[in-house]
Formats: structure tokens, sequence, C-alpha cells
């Protein structure tokens, strides 16, 4: 593999993930938590969605606008379209910059576009919106953000909404974590090893069994990304080769194998609870000898040959 | 056991002796069979809705619910008046399937269809409906099912023989559209035309309410009280409760109602544990009961409960319906590489059956249900081979091993099996019997009275002695 191919399947394979994340369409729900940030990440499907012409609009609560767009270069910037809902989420200066109604009316007026075309939002971030709306009315909205082509009638690939969604796991109980990947149609979980960050990618097509994959990779500072191998692996100290396990079938003192004779023997075996015709004739007929049956009987210690009942003594 | 055999061929040969007998007009008793009498419609109590049957246990009218596995296995169907309540699996893979068997039997059948979703379109439901298998093209492919199944099921048990006699669970034979339940093809969609000539209603949760509306707390979500309205609306404008008596030809009402309690239906119950709605699910199905307890109808539900965070939630919803079947899957759980478990994709849990006009339940013995979902059906099996595996669980570890090998001395039916069985499992009651058993005898009351302790000296007859051997504490 020459060097420059090997370049050539790398930054296939750097696009394939970012593009496999996108495919599906619908909500892209990124898990990240203290150790490992996903808002990179997030930047780099931006950066992607913003390089194939889609539209994009961000809705940014938990950063300035200024310390989003760092790190983008100029005609990014130029085509991303920033909700600013960090500086003054509650309107309280009154100028008139802010979005009236707050986020849920931000979220709704996406909702209500009406440009035709891809369009890719991004909500930075889900646990934000989480702590500030009513929890059914999120969801429901950002059911509608994720279907809206299907609400539209043309539903042509390439009219695909993406919502790519910031969720921080830790603030968060299962209850909301567990609705929210079951609204979500891709779910990447940030985790890592040893310096090395690892997305684990869920994805859920409609009525088919989900598939997972594991990716390890690290984001450049132009946020594009770059897979890894994986961690550098560490000699970990493994317990002694054990001595190699016997074989139990070795020493035995009973038969493992059957003979062929002896298999038929068994086959042939008459058990006791079944009904052959022999049997039949035996109790229909009973034969000499066997009239009466005998008991014999041997008492042991514990036996108490008292005839007298115990019981006897009860006074009811 | 043979004896049960042969009173079972007992029972065959009476009838036919009686039916002898008939034809030979030597005794007046005639038999009356349930056809005996020539139309039924006309002097038969019971009105025939297309797509029913009365129960043989008790007269209460069924409906399929699609699948004849699930038909047989909630005893003969779903109940005309009651709910059936599937809890979802993980990854929402299965549950809609049996959602849609429900509707696509409905259509076929000619019933009415209301369908309400938070998620998705019920007309775009409606398209993904299965195809209904007929009879000319289903015959090969019943064919080969069978051929299948009889190579695999020529294991024959000498010594748990009794298993042999659980009774096998129905095979797709070639149906008629006359028939009580139908068998779907589900790589087919359903055709147009069917869907067409159907009568159905949907409700899709988006449209009927409005974002902007502001939502006052209340007991029970305005989704849900939409929703009970609109169910009550057509219940009474096509007249199901009996209020239009117009109406000539009696139909049933198949109600399908997905994702109830999730957030998209405006439930808070998924999210957290305790929270100002936890009695709206339970509320909704309440009313739901009433409506369909008063018309001709039956409805499915399904639930995510596996998202419910508050146990106590979920017991009151199993509560409040009457049939309940949980499905389980395989996937992205241990029990995927669970050898006993490779040939299936989930388990099927039936877990509560209604008592309707009855005193006692319904509940099938087997506890070990899976399911597969095949290229063309969704297929119910029993576990195979699970006397086994509990047998496994009790054998000490290397035994099991012993099991495992085919051809071996110490395999199914063989002397050395047995007498270890028996002595391996005397000593087990030995053991436990000794944990048991009272050292000192009891308290003494009164004058007289029982001088003995309790135990197993009391239960045996005669002069009191000890079963020799057995019981007595090993050395």
């Amino acid at each position: 593999v020459t060097p420059s191919e090997g370049v050539r399947r790398g930054t296939r394979r750097i696009l394939e993930m970012l593009e496999s994340l996108l495919a599906l369409g619908g909500l892209v729900l990124l898990r990240d938590s203290v150790e490992w940030e996903g808002r990179s990440l997030l930047k780099a499907l931006i950066k992607k969605s913003a390089l194939c012409g889609e539209q994009v609009h961000i809705l940014g609560c938990e950063v300035s606008e200024e310390e989003f767009r760092e790190g983008f270069d100029s005609n990014i910037n130029s085509r991303l379209v920033y909700h600013d809902l960090f500086r003054d989420p509650l309107n309280w200066s009154e100028t008139g910059e802010t979005l009236p109604g707050g986020p849920l009316e931000a979220l709704r007026a996406l909702c209500r576009r009406t440009h035709p075309g891809p369009v890719t939002i991004a909500l930075d971030s889900l646990s934000w919106l989480l702590l500030h709306l009513p929890c059914t009315t999120l969801c429901q909205t950002l059911h509608t953000l994720s279907h809206q082509d299907s609400c539209r009638g043309d539903s042509s690939p390439g009219e695909q909404v993406h919502v790519l969604g910031l969720l921080h796991e830790e603030l968060h109980g299962p209850g909301p974590l567990g609705v929210l990947s079951s609204l979500a149609q891709t779910e990447v979980t940030l985790s890592g090893a040893m310096g090395q960050a690892s997305a684990h990618v869920l994805y859920r097509r409609p009525q088919q069994r989900p598939t997972h994959q594991t990716q390890w990779f690290s984001i450049l500072p132009d946020f594009s990304l770059e897979l890894q191998g994986g961690p550098p692996l560490e000699p970990q100290p493994y317990p002694d080769p054990r001595v190699p396990s016997m074989d139990p079938t070795t020493h035995l003192t009973f038969n493992l194998r059957l003979s062929k004779k002896e298999r038929e023997a068994k086959d042939s075996l008459t058990l006791p609870f079944q009904f052959s015709s022999e049997k039949q004739q035996a109790l229909l007929c009973p034969g000499l000898g066997q009239a009466t049956s005998h008991i014999f009987y041997e008492p042991d210690a514990y036996d108490d040959l008292d005839q007298e009942d115990p019981d006897d003594d009860l006074d009811v | 056991m043979a004896a049960a055999a042969t009173c079972s061929t007992g029972t065959r040969s009476t009838g036919s002796v009686v039916a002898a007998a008939s034809r030979n007009s030597v005794t007046s008793f005639q038999r009356r069979g349930p056809r005996a009498s020539g139309t039924d419609s006309g002097c038969s109590r019971l009105v025939s809705i297309a797509g029913t049957r009365p129960s043989v246990r008790n007269g209460q009218l069924l409906v399929s619910t699609g699948l004849p596995a699930l038909d047989q296995l909630l005893g003969g169907g779903l109940a005309v008046g009651t709910v059936l309540l599937i809890e979802e699996d993980k990854y929402n893979i299965y549950s809609p399937l049996l959602f849609k068997y429900f509707l696509a039997e409905g259509i076929v059948t000619g019933h009415t269809l209301l369908v309400a979703s938070a998620k998705e379109d019920p007309a775009d439901i409606l398209q993904e409906l299965p195809a209904p298998l007929l009879d000319d093209n289903c015959k090969k492919e019943c064919d080969e099912d069978i051929y299948n199944h009889k190579t695999e099921s020529n294991i024959k048990m000498k010594i748990a023989w009794r298993y042999q006699l659980l009774p096998k669970m129905e095979q797709a034979r070639p149906v008629s559209s006359s028939r009580f339940g139908h068998y779907y093809d589900v790589s087919k969609r359903i055709p147009q035309e069917l869907i067409e000539a159907s009568k159905w209603h949907g409700f899709f949760l988006p449209e009927k309410i409005s974002s902007t509306l502001n939502l006052e707390p209340c007991s029970l979500s305005h989704s849900y009280i939409k929703l009970l309205q609109f169910i009550q609306n057509i219940i009474y404008e096509e007249g199901f409760d009996g209020s239009n008596p117009q109406k000539k030809q009696k139909n049933i009402l198949r109600i399908g109602i997905q994702n109830l309690g999730s957030p998209l239906w405006g439930d808070d119950i998924c999210w957290t544990e305790n929270c100002d709605s936890n009695h709206s699910l339970t509320k909704f199905l309440y009313m739901l009961r009433g409506l369909l307890r008063s018309s001709l109808s039956a409805c499915i539900i399904t639930v995510p409960t596996h998202l419910i965070q508050n146990k106590a939630i979920i017991a009151r919803v199993t509560n409040l319906s009457d049939t309940v079947v949980g499905l389980e899957s395989f996937i992205g759980s241990e029990k995927e590489t669970n050898p006993l478990y490779k040939d299936y994709h989930g388990l099927i849990h039936i877990r509560q059956i209604p008592q309707l006009n009855n005193l006692i339940y319904d509940v099938s013995d087997v506890k070990d249900l899976a399911f597969k979902l095949k290229r063309k059906l969704f297929t119910i099996e029993w576990v195979q081979d699970n006397y086994l595996r509990q047998e496994r669980n009790i054998y000490p570890p290397g035994f099991s091993y012993l099991l495992k090998q085919k051809d071996s001395a110490w395999g199914e039916g063989s002397l050395q099996h047995s007498t270890f069985l028996m002595s391996f499992l005397a000593k087990a009651t030995a053991f436990a019997s000794r944990l048991v058993r009272h050292s000192e005898p009891l308290e003494q009351t009164g004058s007289g009275g029982i001088r003995q302790a309790a135990g197993p000296r009391l239960w045996h007859d005669g002069p009191r002695q000890e079963a020799p051997g057995l019981l007595v504490i090993p050395p």
C-alpha cells in the first residue's frame, strides 16, 4: 500500500465516519461527559455540513457566540446562522436582539422555516434546553423538527433535516437519557482510554435491528476528524498463564463412549415405566409365585414399636 | 401414561360410536352438533359478526389478534371489549409488528379501524401493514416450513417422554378468508385496494393539538383528553355502542394506540419517578376501558415500559389492562450469546390474561416462549430442551459436560443416568429436610398434647416410625 493510497483510504474513512453519522437523518444525539467533551465533535459535524452546502442553524445556549465561532474559517462562519441564547436568554436588556419567547419560540421558529433544501440544526446544548423547558414539550418539538421532511410530503434524501443535539450525560438521570435515546436515530457516546477519545455509535434504523460500531478518533484544531487505530497499548499485568486445563475425558472410571453393541443393547432396553405387551401380559395373568408379595422389614434404632397411639391422650 | 393415551383415543372412539349409532338409529339420543341447525344466523342467539367467534370456554366473543399462535396462547383470541397491552421491547422493533398484525387482521375481516399515534401518521402506518397470505400462494411456503420443523422434532425422549405430549404450536396452514385467524407475509405490503376498501379513522397527535396551546397542569394530559373524546365520538357516531339502532350490520371497532406513555403524548412518566402527571396514564386507561366495555370494540396499546421510571406505575398500568404481553428482545443483552437462545430473537412473556366472567385464569402452563422474526413470518415457539437446562442447574458442574456428549453412556435413558439421578436427588432432599427438621420438640401447652415434634415423623401412617435410610442425617 503506497503512502498516498493509505492517505486516501484514511480520508475516505474519515469522511465515512462523519457521513455515516449524518446519513440517517433525524436526531443525532451526542452524549458527552466531563472527561470526554463533545463540542469539538459537534463542531466537526457542523463544519462538514457547511462544506456540503447545507444551511446550518445553531442554537447556542452554553457558550458565547465568539467562543463558538472560533476555530472556523471565514467561509464556514459566513454560512452559520447563529441564534444566541447565551447572552440574554430572558431578554432582560430589552434591546430586541434576542428572540422573543425564549428557547421554545426559537425552536418553533426553526420548525416553521420555509426554505427548501437540506438543513442542519445544531443544539448546543440539549442539556440546557432540558433544564429550561418542560420535557414533554421539548420531546414533541424535537420530534417535529427531525421529521419535518415527512410532514412536507417530499422526502427525497437530499432534503433531510439533521438535528445535532449535545447532551451532557452526567447532568441527567436514566429517564431523560432513555427517552432521548429512543427518539434519536443515531446516538454517539463519547468515551475513551488513555488520552484517546472514542465514539460508540448506535444506529437505529426504523424497523431494523440497531447496529453499532466504535471508532477511535481525535479532532484537529481546524475541526477536521482524524481516525486513530486505538489507544496505545500498555502491557497490562495478566495473570500467570494457567496450567493447561485437563481434558476431563481422560482417566474416567466409567464409560463415556458406547460401542455399537452396547448402543443396541441400550436401545432395546425396556424402561421400567414403559408399558410393553409383556408387561401387560404379566399383569393380566398373574403367574406362579407372584400372588403374594412379601415385605421384609428390619427395625432400626429409631423405630418405636409401641402400639399405643400417642394421640389417645388428647383431650379434645 | 399409557392409560392416559388410551383414554384420549377412547373419547374419540365414543364420539364415533355415537355418530355410528345415530346413523344406524339404534338409540333415540341424537347428538346435537354445533352446526346441526341449518342456518346459524337466523336461529342462533349470538350475533355473528365477521371475524369473531365465541370462546369455547365461556362463550365470550373473541377477535383474532392477527397472530394465530398468540391467539392460542391467549386462550382463543382477544375478547371484545378488552385491552391488549404490549410492553415494548427496548429498540421498538417487534412491538410495531404485533400492532400491525392486529390492524391488518381488522382490514382483512372488514372491521373498522381507529389508529392513534403521536409519532407516525396513521396513513403511513396503514401503508406498512403486512400482506395477508391467501390460499393459493401460501401453500408452498407452508410446506417448506412444516418440513423444516419436522426434521428438528425427531428427537425421541425416553425418560422425559411426557414433554413430547406438550401441544405443538400451530403451524402455518393454508387459510381461507372466512377463518378466524389469518397469516401474513411481513416482507410484502398490504395491497392498496384493501386499505381503500376498509374504513379507518386516524388520530395523529401533532395535528390535533396546536403547539401554541398553553398547557395548564391538570390531572389528565390534554392529549389523552383529546384522544378519549375522539374515540368516544367515533363509537357514538358509528353506533358501536348500540346507540344507532338503524345499523343493520354490527361490526367491531379495532383501536390501536401506539407508544402510549411516551413524552410525545405529553406524559411525564418516562422522565422522572415522581412527576405531577403520575396518574394521567392510569386515568386514561380506566376511562378507555369504560368506553370499550360498553361498545363492540377491542383495543391494542403499546407502552414503552422499559422507559417508565416508577415501577408502581408499570404495575398499575398492567392491572388496568386486561391482557398483557411483554416482549423482550435479545439485542444488546447478554442473552444474545446464550446458546440456548441462538435460534430466537427474543422472549415473549404472557404476563396477564383476564378473568372475564370466569372464576379461574386461563394461564398457559408453559413459561418459556420465544419469538423469531423470519423473513416472512413472526413465529412463537417454546424454547427447546428447556428441561435439560433446568436439570443442568441442579447437577454438579462436571456432570452437565457429560450430558452434553452425544452417544454418551450417560445420556438420556441410560441406567447410569437414572441411578445417578435417583441417588443425587435423594441426597439433595435429605440435606434439605435436615435443615427443615426441628431438633427440639415444640413447647408443651396444657396437660396432654402432642408429644412429638412437627416434622416428617408425623406424616407416616401406622406406628410412628421413620422411613428407613433416606431421612436420617447423613454421617
